[in-house]
Formats: C-alpha cells, structure tokens, sequence
C-alpha cells in the first residue's frame, strides 16, 4: 500500500538541511488510450424523439439476456415476444422495465390545471409501497408480479424474466435475470507499484475555506512537495490523476441573476468565474507534475445531458500549455497501463439512489455492472442525448476498475463475475465534505483512500483528524 | 557563514516580519528544494530552541501515515499543531513522514492562514511551480506557444485525437491538440462589413441588363460570395461601372445564391440600379403580389425563379432581423444625398442616370418595386406609370418581407415616398425599374438609411426623392 511504501525509506526530513536532496522522476506513462469516443457527440440534433434509444437498447441487449437465460433456466426455456405469449404457459421474456411511480415528479401533473398542484419538492427518494414494474419489449406492454423487488429496480433496465402469463392479464414472474458481466480482458501483470489518484468533488468556489487547505494538501502530495523522501517517492508512483466531476461547487450554479433585473445584475460575476480561476490554477500545478483527466460533472460548465462533453480549454488558459492535461468526457473510459477503467462523476448512481431502496452507492455501482448498463434511468429520470443509432452506456466490455464520482463516502470492493471477471468498484467519496481520494493501485488492483486534514479552533483532541481515541 | 544566512533569513522572517513561514514559502523564496527547506526550518527550530528555551516560536508539523479505519487501511496526510504531534504520531499504525511544515511567531487557531501562505507565493510562482519540488515529471513539458494558441480548438478535433496513443510517454497528441480551426464565418466587421455586402448586392444590380436582373435584385442582400468580392464590390462609383460593365448575369446568379447576413443594422445607401427591372412596372400591392407579376412575360419568368429563390433565400434571410437601431444609422448616415455621396463608402446613387436602356416589359399597372433594403430605412421611392401619379398613395402593409418583395411606400409627399422602417438582412437595396419605369422616366429610388430618404435613381424620372 502507499502508505507502507512510504514508511520505507528513512526519515530524513527532521534533520538539518543535508547537502543534496533527492529528486524523483516519475512514473512514465507505458500506455495509455483514451477510449471514450463512443461518448464524444459531433454534430448534435434534438429532433429525434427518446424512444429510439430505447429501441436500440433492447435490441442491443437482447442476445446477451438470451444467452444469459439459457444458462440460468437451462437451454430449453422458451424464450418468447410479449405478443407471443400463452396464459399459464411457462417461459421466460426479455424486455425493458418501466417502474411507475407515483411520487416521481411528472411535469404533466405539475402544470396541469386540473390538479391544481404545487410542485413537490425535492426529496431524496422517490419511491413508494404502490410502484409496479411493467416490463416492455418492442411491440407489448405487461404488468410484472411475483417474486421479483419491485422496489429496487428502476426504469429502464433491461432483463429477462421467467413466469407465466395469467388470467389477469399480469405476467407473474418466477425468476429473473440480468445480462451479468461482459467478457473481460487479462488485467496486465505490473512489475511496479504504480498508482492513479482518483478525486472527486472538490467543491471550487463553494464559500468555505476549509477543504481549501485540503485540496492543496492533494496537490502537494501528489506533485511531491509533502511529505518525507518515502512519500515523495511513493508519489512519483502515481501515474495519473483523474478528476471525477464536481470540480466547481453546487453553489455556483445559483441563479438568481436570471430572476433579477437587468440592472440589478449588470456588473456581478458569475460565481463561476471565480472558481475557474481558482480550478484552472489547481490544474496548472498538477498538470506541470503528473498527467490529469478532467471529467465534468454535475455543477460543471459543460451540458447538461449524459454523456457530458469535455470542458472546453479555453476556460484553464493556464493548464492547457501543458499537454499533461486532458479534458474528457463523463462517463469516463480509458486504459491505463493496460488497465481498463471505465468512471462517471456520479450522476447514474445517485439518480438510480433517487429511484430505488437501494441505499448504498458502492452497492448500487455493482448493480450498474450486473445490468451491464452505465446508466438505465437515462432519459427517463436522467438527462440523456437522444442517441438512435446505439446505446453507448451499456458495458462493451467489463473493465478492471470501475468508478463513480461524489458519493457522500468512500467506498471499494472486488467484485467477482460469472466468467472470473474481476472488477475493482470505487465509490471515489466528495471531496470538499469529506477530504478524502483514492489511489488506485494498478499492479494489485487494491484501493486505499486518503485523506487529509488541518486544524481547526474547536477540534478536539483527534477528532478533526477523524482518529478515534 | 553561507549555511547559516539561511537561519537568518528565517529568523528574520519570522520574528522581525512577522510571518507565517512555510516549508513552501521557504523555498520559493530561498530557491531551494522543498525538502532542505523543511530541513531548514527544523534546523532553525532546534537551534532557537537551544539558545533560548523561551522563544516565542510556535511550530506546525506535517504527520501521514496510514491508520486503519472502518476495516480498511486509510492514509492520512494532517498538519497538526506542534501540542497534538505525538498524540497523532501514536494512532498511526505507520508513520509515513514527519516534517516541519511552519513555524510562526503566535498561535495559530486554524489551519487558514497556512493556506493563504501558500497559496500567495504559488501565485506569484505559478510558471515554475514545481522547480523545487521533488518529482520532476518528463511529459509535462509547456507546449509552444504557437501550439497552445491552435490547441484552443475545440475537442471536436478530439474526436480523431482521443481514439489512441499508444504513446510511450507522449502525451502530447491527446487533449486538445489538433487544432481544428474555430469555423467563424465572415463577417465582414461592421461598417464595412454592411457596405461589403451592398456593395456587393450593387454588382448584382448592375448586372441585371436581362432576365436575371430580377434574381440579382431579389438576392440583392447579400450575396457577397466573399470578403474578396465584397471589398472588390464596394465603391459605389467603382462598382456602378464594373457592374455596367459586367454583364454575366449568370455569375449575378450565383452571387445571388450565396446569403450572408450583415451583421449590424448599420444600414446603407443603396443604390437603385436602373437597370431594366423585371418588373414591370410597380404595383402597389402588397408583396405577395409579386407572385401574380410571375405570371407576365418573360421577365417574370425569371422573376419567378427570383422569387422563388428570393423566398428560400427570404427564408435564409430572415434568421437574422437587425434590430432597428434608429440611432446608430443616424449617426451614420449623412444627411443629403450629396453629402451622403461624399460620405457614405457605399456606392454613391447613380445619380448619373443608369444609361442601361432597359427593354420595356409590358404596360402594367403595378407599381411594384422591388427594394431590398437592409437596416431602418426609410425609402423613396418612386412611381411609374403615367397613369398612376406620385402622388397617388400607395397602400402599405407593414410586415412586408424584406429582400426583393414589393414595397409600397406609406405615404407619397413632395419630399418623397416615405416607407415604413423595415429591417432585413439584405443590403442591396435594388430597384427595378421595368422598362415601363424607363418609358415613364420613373425610377425606381433605394434606400438608404435612416429617416432620410434619399437615392434615387432613375434617369429621366420624373421622381423625385427625398431631399
């Protein structure tokens, strides 16, 4: 682990000044690809409608669920088309969810007369005792019942389920199954420690300054400035720093100059700006030290809609000189020294946390990757370009670590597939609540956290340092 | 001696100035290593210690190492005040580092003004940040400056770029590299830019000696095919005899084809181009009469296809409505038309007579005009027909589509035929003058700009414009 690589060499640094202080390179980058194209948008029309993404997505689908179902209930299951089916007849259908909530908010009913209704206001979760799963494929719509967990499941995933039609017109369903893992390469067998930092949240531009001192803490760790010889060497290790979103704080996004007058808003700035700066000096001392991928976020200058394009470098006139920095897209795919990593900035796992019981980010990063789709809620609940051609969020293959962005706590686990896929999951935590990032450690395909901390006038003893007595 | 100037310095930083001294403030303003600054200032905290045990001196460390929290193994990097170091040192299962990160004169509550510290000298550093620090990275290299200034494409560039590199060590071809030039169109700046574009409209005027005339007029806006043409369009007189000269109405065509919106609402004499119009004749209809005008002759024929193509070219037009900015076209605009030939770039109005003998079209009642007319104008305009007189007042309907449609003034007076302020893209503002207009001596009088009217043209009309 980092730390213990550190701890190895001696401590030299509380001593007077020595004659000649070491230096370190670091870590060339052996390999590396960017293999985010499939999220990149060139020319960009609305006019088409949401349901072709859909369309694309069972179809793209279809064959692995088949397979996958075959393996599950045997090769024998009838697998049939909604329109195909016989009442009492057991076999199993392969088709798109569609959870109706209730609670989920519906602009229709908002501002429709007739309701009368005030908006409702955000909550964290919207789902409810009384949703029901529809499952849809491409011509038929059926109602699901039986053993399946209706509140855990959320729209527009894809899967196979196993029952029979009844009198009722409800399909009641015995088993289900999803498309699992994909096919997986090797990882790389490494014969160096080498790390990639994985942070995320940093909050620029949110008014408190006290994850300030913790993001140049970062900084200087990772450019080598902190710490004893050990650490500095432990640090050229690092090969990379990939920046998961949420570099500018929610609280630069306030609007209040669009409801305000003109004159009233003339000279102010957006808060933005400020943090840029402030983001693009940031970039500019990683970037002189360590290569770094910029995603964006959900708070950052770039669109709205997944996939997000890369920020524009105009903005970081600073950082763009050096060519360390790269600017990429949100859901993030690259492969790293040969190994594959495939990250969002958090926005897929926190929509399907709004839609579902599950509580766990780490746990809802693991359900992605069993669906095999980055994010499913996407259009429905989730912003999304309207892609016709393919759905470029399911999984073409399964990577080797795979990350999401802004979630309240750190978190990571190996997760195991079907066919020996091994997939490290990080839940990279926010950083300006919890001063926390991860280094990814590439030969062992481990994950440690770290975090940093000052001192503050009403800290106890060791609990800012979140050290328990 | 040498070695120890650096705990004068340092002495003299922080009891005489003051300050909070950082391991990194240190080293940039020593120029050295960080790590012999930490060396440094631990040095310097021993030895003030030792002479006088009571030196004000209050110390920050920086402790990391890892702890192991909820089940996992967590580094941890803190600054701590000098009173909490050992407590921290003991909860680490590995030390990883230990240093001197400050030393300050008083006390310090929070860790803030270490960050400030830090943070002024980086910025007054930020071109060799990394020079003393420990880890030198070879691909960070600055790109030069030529590079970088291209490198401000947009990613769509990226899109070749991103797909690989297998780059040992060479990043430079990912991010923003291949510059893909910004796709700005012309814009001919302002002024000029207005001018350029019914400079050219005037060529296409000019070259309506036939049919074409008629799509020259509709396309008058701008169908500068390029800054080049523009410019070479531009003056008036210049341009009235190359557009005398030329006759290639079909290159009047594909001028035509080519719609460039001017970018401002500085408007621009216009100038009519008395050359024989297609449209016979002037109408005082609304607009959408021209489309019974197709109807005529062989002009119309063309008028038509004019038209037609005026309509889609309308289409391209109307993306852009220049505000009525009144007053900057005033200030524009010089007043008379004599002042406004010696001022206005623009092609002066033919004043001189457009000698072009324009075959007569059929007698006919309209009095349409075709105007193009770009910013807040006001026009003149003048009538046709011996039947139908000056002073006979034309309908107007306000909403008329710019660019080629038929214009009907709002009011006929001694000073001149007064439209309503329009707006459009185009800056040609043409005139047809069917051969009935020649017969009749009436001319058919553009634009210009503003509330004043001016221009005319026409030869032997018996119009009168404006002032």
């Amino acid at each position: 682990m980092f730390s213990e690589q550190a701890a190895q060499r001696a401590h030299t640094l509380l001593s007077p000044p020595s004659a000649s202080n070491a230096t370190f390179a670091r870590v060339p980058v052996s390999t590396y690809t960017n293999s985010s194209q499939p999220f990149r948008l060139g020319e960009r029309s609305f006019s088409r409608q949401y349901a072709h993404i859909y369309a694309t997505r069972l179809i793209q689908m279809r064959p692995f669920l088949v397979s996958r179902a075959k393996q599950h209930w045997g090769a024998g299951v009838q697998i049939k088309k909604l329109c195909e089916l016989q009442p009492g007849e057991k076999c199993c259908v392969v088709g798109t969810l569609f959870k109706a909530m209730p609670l989920q908010p519906s602009i229709l009913r908002e501002i429709s007369e007739e309701h009368n209704l005030l908006p409702q206001p955000p909550r964290s979760k919207y789902i409810h005792p009384d949703d029901e799963l529809v499952l849809e494929d491409e011509l038929q719509r059926i109602k699901l019942e039986g053993t399946i967990d209706v509140c855990k499941l959320v729209t527009g995933t894809v899967l196979a389920v196993l029952g029979s039609v009844r009198d009722t017109g409800k399909f009641l369903v015995e088993d289900h199954c999803f498309a699992e893992l994909a096919p997986q390469e090797p990882a790389p067998c490494l014969d160096t420690d080498r790390f990639v930092l994985l942070v995320s949240g940093l909050g620029l531009g949110g008014g408190g300054g006290e994850s300030l001192l913790g993001t140049q803490l970062l900084v200087d760790v990772v450019t080598g400035q902190l710490g004893d010889e050990g650490e500095q060497c432990s640090a050229a290790h690092v090969s990379r720093v990939i920046l998961a979103g949420n570099l500018l704080s929610h609280n630069t996004q306030s609007r209040d100059s669009i409801n305000k007058a003109k004159y009233l808003t003339k000279k102010t700035q957006a808060a933005s700006v400020e943090a840029v700066k402030m983001l693009d000096e940031i970039l500019l001392q990683l970037s002189a030290s360590v290569p770094v991928d910029v995603m964006p976020g959900e708070f950052d200058p770039t669109n709205y809609t997944l996939p997000q394009q890369p920020l524009h470098p105009c903005m970081f006139p600073l950082a763009t000189a050096y060519s360390t920095l790269q600017l990429v897209t949100n859901p993030y795919q690259a492969t790293i020294d040969g190994v594959r990593f495939l990250g969002t900035s958090g926005q897929n796992v926190s929509d399907i946390f709004r839609y579902s019981s599950m509580e766990d980010h780490l746990e809802i990063l693991e359900w992605t990757l069993r669906i095999r789709h980055i994010s499913p809620t996407a259009p429905d609940t989730l912003g999304c370009y309207p892609f016709y051609k393919t759905d470029p969020f399911i999984f073409p293959e399964c990577p080797h670590v795979y990350f999401c962005g802004n979630t309240p706590s750190f978190g990571s686990k190996i997760f195991r597939g079907p066919e020996d896929q091994r997939v490290l999951l990080v839940a990279v935590p926010d950083f300006s609540s919890t001063q926390t990032a991860c280094l990814v450690n590439l030969r062992s395909l481990a994950c440690q956290p770290i975090s940093f901390s000052g001192f503050g006038a009403e800290e106890e003893d060791l609990g800012g340092l979140g050290l328990d007595p | 001696m040498a070695d120890q100037l650096y705990l004068e310095n340092i002495d003299e930083f922080v009891t005489d100035q003051n300050k909070i001294v950082t391991y990194k403030w240190l080293s940039y303003t020593l120029g050295v290593h960080v790590n012999q600054a930490k060396q440094m200032l631990y040095d310097y905290v021993e030895r003030k210690r030792k002479e006088n045990s009571g030196a004000q001196l209050h110390v920050t460390y920086l402790v990391s190492g890892s702890l192991i929290q909820n089940g996992h193994s967590c580094h941890k990097v803190a600054v701590v005040r000098e009173d909490k170091l050992e407590a921290v040192k003991s909860k680490l299962a590995v030390t990883a580092s230990i240093h001197v990160y400050s030393i300050q004169k008083a006390m310090l509550k929070d860790s803030g003004p270490l960050f400030n510290t830090d943070y002024d000298i980086l910025k007054s550093n930020l071109q060799n940040c990394s020079k003393f620090s420990a880890i030198q990275c070879a691909a960070a290299v600055p790109r030069a400056p030529a590079e970088s200034s291209s490198s401000e494409k947009f990613e769509q560039s990226d899109l070749q770029v991103s797909s690989e590199t297998q780059a040992n060590n060479e990043l430079t071809t990912n991010g923003h590299s291949p510059p893909t030039s910004k796709q700005i169109l012309q814009q001919p700046k302002g002024i000029m830019g207005m001018f350029a574009s019914k400079a050219a409209s005037k060529t296409q005027e000019a070259n309506k000696e036939t049919k074409t005339e008629a799509k020259e007029v509709s396309s008058a806006g701008n169908k500068a095919p390029g800054k080049g043409n523009v410019m070479n369009n531009f003056f008036g007189k210049a341009a009235m005899n190359k557009l005398k000269v030329n006759l290639d109405s079909e290159q009047a065509v594909k001028e035509e084809k080519i719609v460039e919106q001017p970018p401002v609402s500085v408007t621009e004499p216009k100038l009519a181009a008395p050359t024989g119009l297609k449209k016979p004749g002037k109408k005082a209809e609304p607009v959408k009469m021209q489309q019974k005008e197709k109807k005529r002759g062989k002009r119309m024929e063309l008028s038509d296809d004019e038209t037609k193509e005026t309509e889609s070219m309308k289409k391209k037009r109307r993306r852009i409505k220049l505000p009525e900015s009144d007053s900057s076209e005033d200030e524009v605009i010089p007043d008379s038309p004599g002042d406004y030939e010696a001022e206005s770039p623009s092609p002066p109005p033919p004043a001189s007579p457009p000698p072009e003998p324009v075959p007569k079209t059929e007698p006919e009642p309209p009095v349409k005009v075709k105007l193009y007319w770009d910013g807040c104008l006001s026009m003149c305009l003048t009538s046709q027909g011996p039947e139908t007189m000056l002073n006979r007042p034309l309908l107007y309907s306000p909403g008329t589509p710019v660019d080629g449609s038929f214009l009907i003034p709002l009011s006929v007076g001694t000073t001149g035929w007064t439209f309503p302020l329009l707006t459009c893209g185009e800056s040609s503002a043409i005139g047809h003058i069917s051969g009935r207009l020649q017969r009749s001596g009436l001319g058919v009088v553009l634009f210009f700009m503003t509330s004043s009217i001016r221009a005319a043209v026409l030869p032997n009309s018996c119009w009168n414009f404006a002032k």
